[in-house]
């Protein structure tokens, strides 16, 4: 017993949460919670595929297919500049990490500090695209306005809801980003600070792969 | 037994990169963005079982490198690979069932 917890002490002589899977349980509950947001996530994307798939048919039914797609809505001009914000700020984070795991706190903070401002980014041009659907037409309801004509269809409602998600998750990352700065601040010589830096590392690129999956299967097909 | 112990607490620690390595990464996973968007710019010219082929595989290489560099998947515990590509697995596996099944499907809420 004694010899598996001095087996499981860190350099700084801290002993991690170490459970009987021999790993450390706060990293592993965030894995499994990782997997849980995985099935979330692809519920919402089957869905929206589903129903615009719906709303394709039925426009292609009804000959209006080419100038009342509601992908029309969708332009990728933005959502291009989001996702390489998103995709920076998984750089800035994972070197964030690195200098954490090195305790060079002032490049750690500059890192942090980064991928707080690109993700607080990505929220705002989220809202402004939000904004911008909105006044064209396509709002969180059973129907779509383009060009004068109502459309019945649930794809505003499925991208509303997957996208609104996924930036409530990324708002709730800057939220944990924040708190893991001013934390670090705080107590610079806690020897948590490198598993509280990899634990919102972890959740942070999760957000950064789910926004690759809509990005593609949303945007871009 | 501390064997035992020991050789869990070194599976656990992930593989150690360096700040190049990571700066790498990034630029190979921009690049890969920079090449999904082009696509799309095009995807008249190629046909569009061309254009979803190199999509896809554009798209699975930029989640992978994320989830395996950024995220440290590869080289870390098994276990945290398991809890983790086992509901994946499902989800796509969900996913392309019920694409395939209630896509064109008309009846309730149709």
């Amino acid at each position: 017993m004694s010899a598996t917890s001095h087996a499981h002490h860190d350099e700084a002589g801290q002993a991690p949460l170490v459970g009987s899977l021999g790993v450390d349980s706060r990293k592993l509950g965030l894995w499994a919670f990782i997997g849980s947001e995985t099935l979330f996530f692809t519920a919402l994307i089957t869905t929206h595929l589903i129903f615009y798939a719906r709303t394709k048919a039925q426009l292609m039914a009804d000959g209006m297919l080419a100038h009342m797609d509601p992908k029309h809505f969708l332009g990728i001009n933005l959502t291009s500049v989001l996702a390489a914000i998103l995709l920076a700020s998984s750089l800035t984070m994972v070197l964030a990490l690195a200098a954490s795991k090195s305790k060079e706190w002032a490049k750690f903070r500059f890192w942090l500090l980064a991928t707080i401002i690109l993700g607080s980014s990505f929220v705002l041009g989220q809202a402004y695209e939000f904004t911008h659907l909105y006044a064209e037409g396509l709002k969180l309801a059973p129907q779509y306005v383009f060009e004068g004509e109502t459309v019945k269809s649930l794809f505003g409602v499925t991208f509303f809801t997957m996208t609104g998600f996924h930036g409530l998750h990324v708002t709730i990352g800057v939220i944990w980003l924040l708190a893991v700065y001013f934390k670090v601040q705080r107590f610079a010589a806690s020897p948590e600070n490198p598993m509280d830096v990899e634990l919102v590392g972890l959740y942070w690129h999760f957000v950064d792969l789910v926004w690759v999956a809509i990005f593609t299967l949303i945007y871009l097909i | 037994m501390a064997e035992h112990a020991t050789h869990d607490h070194h599976a656990e620690a992930h593989e150690a990169h360096s700040t190049r390595f990571y700066w790498m990464v990034g630029a190979v996973l921009a690049v890969i963005t920079t090449i999904e968007v082009a696509i799309f710019l095009v995807k008249d010219a190629i046909g569009h079982e061309l254009f979803l082929a190199i999509l896809f595989l554009l798209s699975i290489a930029k989640g992978a490198g994320v989830v395996m560099f950024f995220m440290h998947l590869r080289g870390d515990a098994r276990i945290f690979q398991f809890v983790f590509v086992v509901p994946l697995t499902f989800a796509v596996t969900l996913c392309l069932a019920f694409l395939t099944i209630f896509s064109h499907h008309v009846g309730i809420a149709g």
